[in-house]
């Protein structure tokens, strides 16, 4: 059979300019959703053993080791991100060491697309699209949110200072980079609260 | 039009007599300064006409200071950037400036619609309801659309708004709202206290109206004070400052909509891009509302005429722009304050004199008015205004509280009038969200009493009209605010600044000033301007029973013009309390709603616009149903392909092509927008149970059933083929349009009343793309594309599931079918899934593939009678309307939807029952949706026994076939029904089966 | 545009990031003893809701964040929310105790009933 022919979600996009932030497609990130319960000791326990840290219990908050990172995704469900090629492999342990743990694991590499936001003015860009407090000091490296984006669900993973992922769902990724596209305009740029003396 | 020079020599805060600009009025060039509103500029070249009124066509000037103006609405710009009804004293004037008077014609000066102001005696208020009342067909037709000509405002921009929109969301500790001395102050005590504030202010500029106020703080002038307060905000860390920004409407739990007008007054900013409103979505802990305070007009004859300004508007004319109002004025006053107007334009060398209505007043500015030399007429009223298109005399009357008619009066010549009939607290963001107020007798006027958000108001907008009380007031209301966000903040001990200002003697209610001669005797005493609405109107409202105050707004639109009743909503009460007795809070206030000033619809869209208008939801496939010709149905946010149309090919061709492929060759569909969702847990195979109409717990590991999902009424509401994966593991096909309503309903019964199932349910469906490879070459196709699983029909007959791999790809294959073919619905991963379209299509183009769309598709399964939830269901469907009863469970004792069908509503005789239609004439296509009637007239109304649901040309059978919900349906097989369609004409169709091909379902199980 | 507290996952947000469920507390007959449902049970339970002006028990989804359904007591004059509680759960005694109206006439025979079994 010849090579199998792979398209990420914003494949068909051009390389974006004059925004006031990098805006790119993360391609190939691994993603697996697990579905457990806390109280379970049995299932944290199988899902450090295999990912190599706890999940995280905290509300919007992740953990990570080595590549793997668990993202927060309600009081039982964790998003599992990986190197694509390693989701076959991890996705078979944790069955595995979860057999007769009441779970669900699920391979959701191809379900989203993911964003990478980087720039100063990451923060004001996204709230053109999103009603959360961004400028909060509980919006920190780490914070993991569900929330709507422009008209649609997206989630943002704050992966360093200045530094943003959004994961919405793929068929969605045409519009999310659209709406990008217009609002983290250069010459639409915003600056809030500090210095404004011109 | 006048040229006397009315630029003052001196003088003149807001502008720059270095920059002049050049812009144009009704296509006359002007100069004006930088600085200067368009309002001043034309003032300042002589002419004092701006508009004409909204019913009477009355020739109108300016009358206000800023946003509360409600005569001078001029459209502003050119072609799609033309802009109607902006307020002439918030347009800010530059180089190139383009504006227009509005509602005349042919020019401002001669209007043919005046002619309405002669027949004003035939247009009192309510004469839309007594005038224009029969016959009912003349209204469409004849009398809206003269009324909607003459009577209008502005007219909008012809084509698409070339320019960017965009909204922001915005949370802060403290809102304050206004940036004056009290909004400024407030700010800066909240903020010292550690609080994140944002301020807004309508103005370019911060600062209010300080520079119009008497009195010094600390030594320094008012204005002075506040704008050291506002540099210190500017440079703050914690403090967000907006100018050119007004808060539009507060909502629920402190929530504030601020429009900002970011590029209006500088064409280089909008050419750069930038957006030219923005919308601001604000959530605050905390409010403070420092809106100040708006000037009354007051209801004398004539008040309208161009030259008659609020006291306030004419201070600011001569102090911030150094424009004369006129050379000889009079300012008419029922209060302390206006004296300052008449020093002010003393000082500038303007002819002033002041008639006052009360019998004394001691106050400071009264007995420096005096010693300055300026005539004041104590117990006076204006009783008449000479002139048309601008005052050449008034009339002076002595009054006395309480007097109503007109005994001596002397005329004196003057060629504008600044009247001040006492402040109203700017209250209307506080009762947007149901903040209570009280009347205040010292006032005169409403207040601010109780809110339930957060929200405190201070200085002229809670009443305090004094700058030490403001300051006082503000600082205190800053502080709690901010302590109310931070509990630990400490309160400072508050030091008072030294203060100097005037004494002020109590202001004099006057709500109406007696006139020479009778009310339709040429004089109207104007309550709502932009309205046309006088106080003989609200006077007859009440004659006629309109007794609530709110039928008075209603029936004779008092309040209800753009302005939102700002300068006319207590004098309307004041001539209502008059006209019954009673006292205003008795009368009782009109609701005031947002917007407090009209804003854009631009700002209004934003950014969701053209490719941004709605989101648009991609399968993997997308790209290559574009290049193949596909024309697109929306189903929820997704774009199907409806058909793929060839050149040379219509899309009934198409569509024909499509159906008759798959039935005889091999089709392609992209299913991937259906519903999947994963469900797993010990209790899934009960839950299952619970949420569909059949049975899921005897469903054998590897196999698929067709379901159907009732909700809690007994009516369909989903359907789709579940496979078992494992004991305890499933996967739910939804419809596409309920693939997120279904995840959310299975969510919520487990959550809510099963809480003990231990079930999970992950929603999967964009993880997948699905094809649906469908004909009686289907199987062949999958064998070029080296399966790695049997495909044969024992080893994998209808309605069984495979994982494997197909072209190399990983997969999961369904064998199950929505044509009645033999089909194979292949997933794969989404990144795969044009990979693997593209190698199935290489595969079967030699078998003769044709990829096909959503309406071969319902022509393919309407054929073979299968239903589409929300075609041949409506929301008030059973499964046993459609003859399901078969999916219906005897043996489960409960699950959704099962107790309702019980119900003697649905159980009861002349259900609904869907059947199948045969068209008498075979090339008669019934319309979706006609109805069958009992009895065929002549004309409506006729008695319907129900619908067509689906309709279409069958190429397979070579005629119409249709699908209806009948009454009783299933007893009146064979009947022939009528269906009177528009134009007369009346089809007839044949109750037959819905199964039209191939009704043992022998095709598809081979 | 309500400002709604999550007390599973703590999130707080616009109320379109939430979805509301309408009246809290109503009990569906049939999960019980599907056998003995009256005609009217089951249509008290379709279609009859209180209508409360004031104190009001109301469900609500965290649609936007952690997608657990919970309760909530609001005033449906001022709108303010008097307490966010889990969906299995009673609201807080005193919010039962100032509850009027049909609400009243709710809790007392749900205390009852609790007390009794």
């Amino acid at each position: 059979m010849s090579e199998l022919f792979i398209e990420s979600p914003l494949a068909h996009r051009e390389l974006a300019r004059d925004l006031s932030i990098d805006l790119r497609e993360i391609k190939d990130r691994g993603m697996i959703d697990m579905r457990g319960l806390t109280s379970d000791k049995k299932f944290m326990a199988a899902a450090k053993k295999v990912l190599g840290v706890d999940l995280p219990k905290t509300p919007r908050t992740s953990s990570s080791w080595g590549d793997v990172k668990c993202l927060w995704l309600s009081i039982d469900q964790w998003l599992v991100l990986c190197a694509k090629s390693k989701v076959e492999e991890l996705i078979r342990t944790l069955r595995t060491e979860l057999a007769g743990v009441h779970s669900l694991v699920v391979d959701v590499s191809d379900m989203r697309a993911v964003m990478r936001l980087e720039g100063e003015s990451v923060r004001e860009v996204l709230l053109k699209g999103s009603s959360l407090d961004l400028l909060s000091d509980d919006y920190k490296p780490g914070t993991v949110r569900r929330m709507r984006f422009a008209e649609i669900a997206a989630l943002l993973h704050i992966v360093e200072d200045n530094v943003f992922d959004i994961y919405v769902f793929r068929s969605y990724a045409d519009y999310t980079w659209e709406f990008l596209l217009v609002t983290a305009r250069e010459s639409s740029k915003v600056r809030l609260f500090g210095d404004q003396r011109s | 039009m006048s040229n006397k020079p009315y630029r003052l020599s001196r003088g003149g805060t807001h502008i720059d007599r270095t920059k002049k600009v050049q812009f144009s009025f009704d296509g006359k060039s002007l100069t004006g300064f930088a600085g200067d509103t368009l309002a001043s500029a034309v003032m300042a070249n002589g002419q004092k006409l701006f508009g004409r009124s909204f019913k009477y066509h009355r020739p109108r000037g300016l009358v206000g200071l800023g946003s509360e103006e409600m005569n001078a609405l001029i459209g502003v710009g050119e072609g799609v950037r033309h802009e109607p009804n902006l307020r002439a004293t918030q347009v800010e004037v530059f180089d190139g400036l383009h504006a227009v008077s509005q509602n005349r014609w042919p020019s401002l000066a001669f209007d043919i619609g005046a002619i309405n102001s002669k027949f004003a005696r035939f247009l009192p208020g309510g004469f839309y309801y007594k005038t224009f009342m029969w016959p009912q067909s003349f209204w469409k037709h004849i009398y809206e659309p003269i009324i909607r000509k003459a009577a209008g405002l502005g007219r909008a921009a012809d084509g698409r708004d070339p320019d960017s929109y965009e909204h922001v969301h915005l949370h802060c500790d403290v809102m304050v709202i206004g940036g004056g001395l009290a909004g400024l102050t407030a700010a800066k005590a909240a903020a010292a206290l550690g609080a994140k504030v944002v301020l807004a202010d309508e103005n370019p500029t911060l600062g209010g109206i300080g520079d119009l106020t008497a009195g010094s703080i600390d030594g320094a002038c008012v204005i002075d004070h506040a704008r050291a307060i506002g540099a210190e905000l500017l440079a703050a860390e914690n403090v967000h400052v907006m100018t050119r920004s007004t808060v539009v409407g507060h909502f629920h739990h402190n929530y504030l909509m601020i429009f900002e007008r970011v590029g209006d007054h500088d064409p280089a900013l909008l050419a750069d891009g930038a957006p030219r409103h923005r919308l601001w979505k604000v959530r605050a802990k905390q409010v403070i509302l420092a809106t100040g305070a708006i000037e009354r007009p007051i209801a004398f004859a004539n008040n309208d005429r161009p030259g008659i300004m609020l006291a306030s508007a004419a201070s600011a004319m001569v102090e911030r722009y150094g424009v004369a109002p006129g050379v000889n004025g009079i300012v008419f006053t029922n209060n302390d304050n206006a004296y300052l107007t008449a020093l002010s334009l003393k000082k500038a060398g303007i002819n002033v004199r002041v008639v006052d209505s009360r019998s004394r007043s001691d106050g400071t500015l009264v007995e420096r008015a005096k010693s300055e030399g300026i005539e004041v007429s104590m117990g006076s009223v204006i009783s008449a205004v000479e002139g048309n298109l601008g005052v050449t005399a008034v009339k002076i009357a002595a009054y006395r509280k309480g007097q109503g008619r007109v005994i001596t009066e002397r005329k004196v010549a003057c060629d504008f009038v600044a009247m001040s009939g006492g402040f109203n607290p700017a209250l209307h963001i506080w009762c947007h969200n149901a903040g209570k107020i009280k009347f205040d007798d010292a006032l005169q006027s409403f207040r601010p009493d109780r809110h339930a958000d957060g929200m405190i108001a201070v200085g002229a907008a809670n009443g305090n009209m004094d700058v030490s009380g403001t300051i006082a007031e503000a600082v205190a209301a800053g502080e709690t605010a901010a302590k109310a966000v931070l509990p630990k903040a400490k309160f400072s001990k508050f030091k008072a600044p030294d203060v100097k200002e005037p004494t002020r003697a109590p202001l004099e209610s006057l709500w109406f000033a007696p006139a020479t001669g009778n009310y339709n005797e040429g004089n109207k005493h104007f309550i709502d301007f932009q309205n046309d609405v006088t106080a003989a109107d609200l006077e007859l409202a009440q004659r006629e029973g309109y007794e609530s105050v709110e039928h008075t707004k209603r029936y004779t639109t008092f309040g209800m013009a753009t302005d939102q009743g700002k300068t006319s909503n207590l004098n309307g009460l004041g001539v209502l309390a008059e006209a019954t007795g009673k006292s205003i809070p008795e009368i009782g206030v009109t609701t005031f709603r947002p917007p407090y000033t009209p804003f854009s619809f631009g700002s209004i869209a934003g950014v969701m616009t053209n490719k941004l208008f709605l989101p648009i939801r991609r399968t993997s496939v997308y790209q290559w149903h574009v290049d193949k010709g596909a024309t697109f149905e929306p189903i929820g946010q997704w774009r199907r392909t409806y058909t793929y149309t060839a050149a040379g090919e219509d899309k009934q061709g198409s569509i024909t092509r499509e159906i008759l492929a798959v039935r005889h060759k091999v089709g392609l569909l992209d299913a991937s927008t259906l519903g999947k969702i994963e469900i797993k847990g010990p209790d899934a195979a009960e839950f299952l149970d619970r949420m569909y109409t059949n049975m899921f717990s005897t469903l054998k590991v590897g196999k698929c059933r067709y379901g159907l999902m009732m909700n809690e009424l007994g009516f369909l509401t989903d359907d789709g083929v579940t496979v078992r994966l494992a004991d305890d593991h499933f996967l739910m096909h939804t419809t596409s349009g309920g693939a997120d309503r279904i995840a959310a309903w299975l969510e919520e019964w487990l959550q809510t009343e099963w809480t003990h199932y231990k079930v999970f349910v992950t929603p999967v469906t964009e993880q997948w793309a699905q094809f649906a490879i469908a004909g009686p070459r289907a199987r062949n196709v999958l064998a070029k594309l080296d399966p790695d699983f049997d495909i044969s029909h024992e080893a994998f007959p209808h309605m069984s599931f495979k994982e494997g791999k197909l072209g190399g790809y990983p997969v999961r294959v369904y064998r199950i079918s929505f044509s009645g073919e033999q089909s194979y619905e292949v997933a794969t991963p989404s990144n795969m899934g044009r990979g693997l379209w593209n190698a199935i299509i290489e595969a079967g183009t030699e078998l003769g593939i044709e990829a096909y769309g959503t309406e071969a598709l319902h022509v393919l399964r309407a054929e073979k009678g299968f239903i589409v939830i929300g075609d041949e269901t409506d929301g008030t469907t059973t499964p046993i309307d459609v003859g399901m009863d078969g999916l219906v469970s005897k043996k489960k004792t409960d699950f959704i939807g099962k107790r309702s069908l019980e119900q003697s509503y649905l159980k009861g005789p002349n259900r609904k029952q869907l059947v199948g239609l045969l068209t008498e004439e075979p090339t008669d296509v019934l319309p979706d949706g006609a109805y069958a009637v009992r009895v065929v007239k002549d004309k409506p109304p006729m008695e319907m026994i129900g619908q067509v649901t689906s309709s279409y040309h069958s190429p397979t059978l070579e005629r119409s076939i249709a699908m209806a919900l009948i009454e009783n349906g299933r007893e009146r097989m064979g009947e022939t029904l009528s269906f009177p369609l528009e134009g007369g004409k009346v089809m007839r169709a044949k109750i037959v089966d819905p199964v039209f091909y191939d009704k043992e379902g022998a095709r598809q199980n081979v | 545009m309500l400002m709604v507290h999550c007390p599973v996952c703590g999130a707080e947000g616009d109320e379109t990031d939430f979805h509301g469920g309408g009246q809290a507390h109503v009990r569906r007959p049939a999960t019980h003893d599907p056998a003995t449902v009256s005609d009217h049970d089951q249509r008290d339970y379709l279609f009859i809701r209180h209508n409360a002006k004031g104190l009001h028990f109301e469900r609500w989804r965290c649609d936007r964040g952690c997608g657990k359904w919970f309760h909530a007591a609001r005033d449906t004059v001022t709108m303010e929310f008097k307490a966010f509680y889990g969906i299995t759960e009673l609201p807080p005694r005193a919010l039962m105790d100032a509850a009027t109206g049909e609400w009243a006439t709710y809790f007392r025979d749900r205390l009852k009933a609790d007390t009794a079994s």
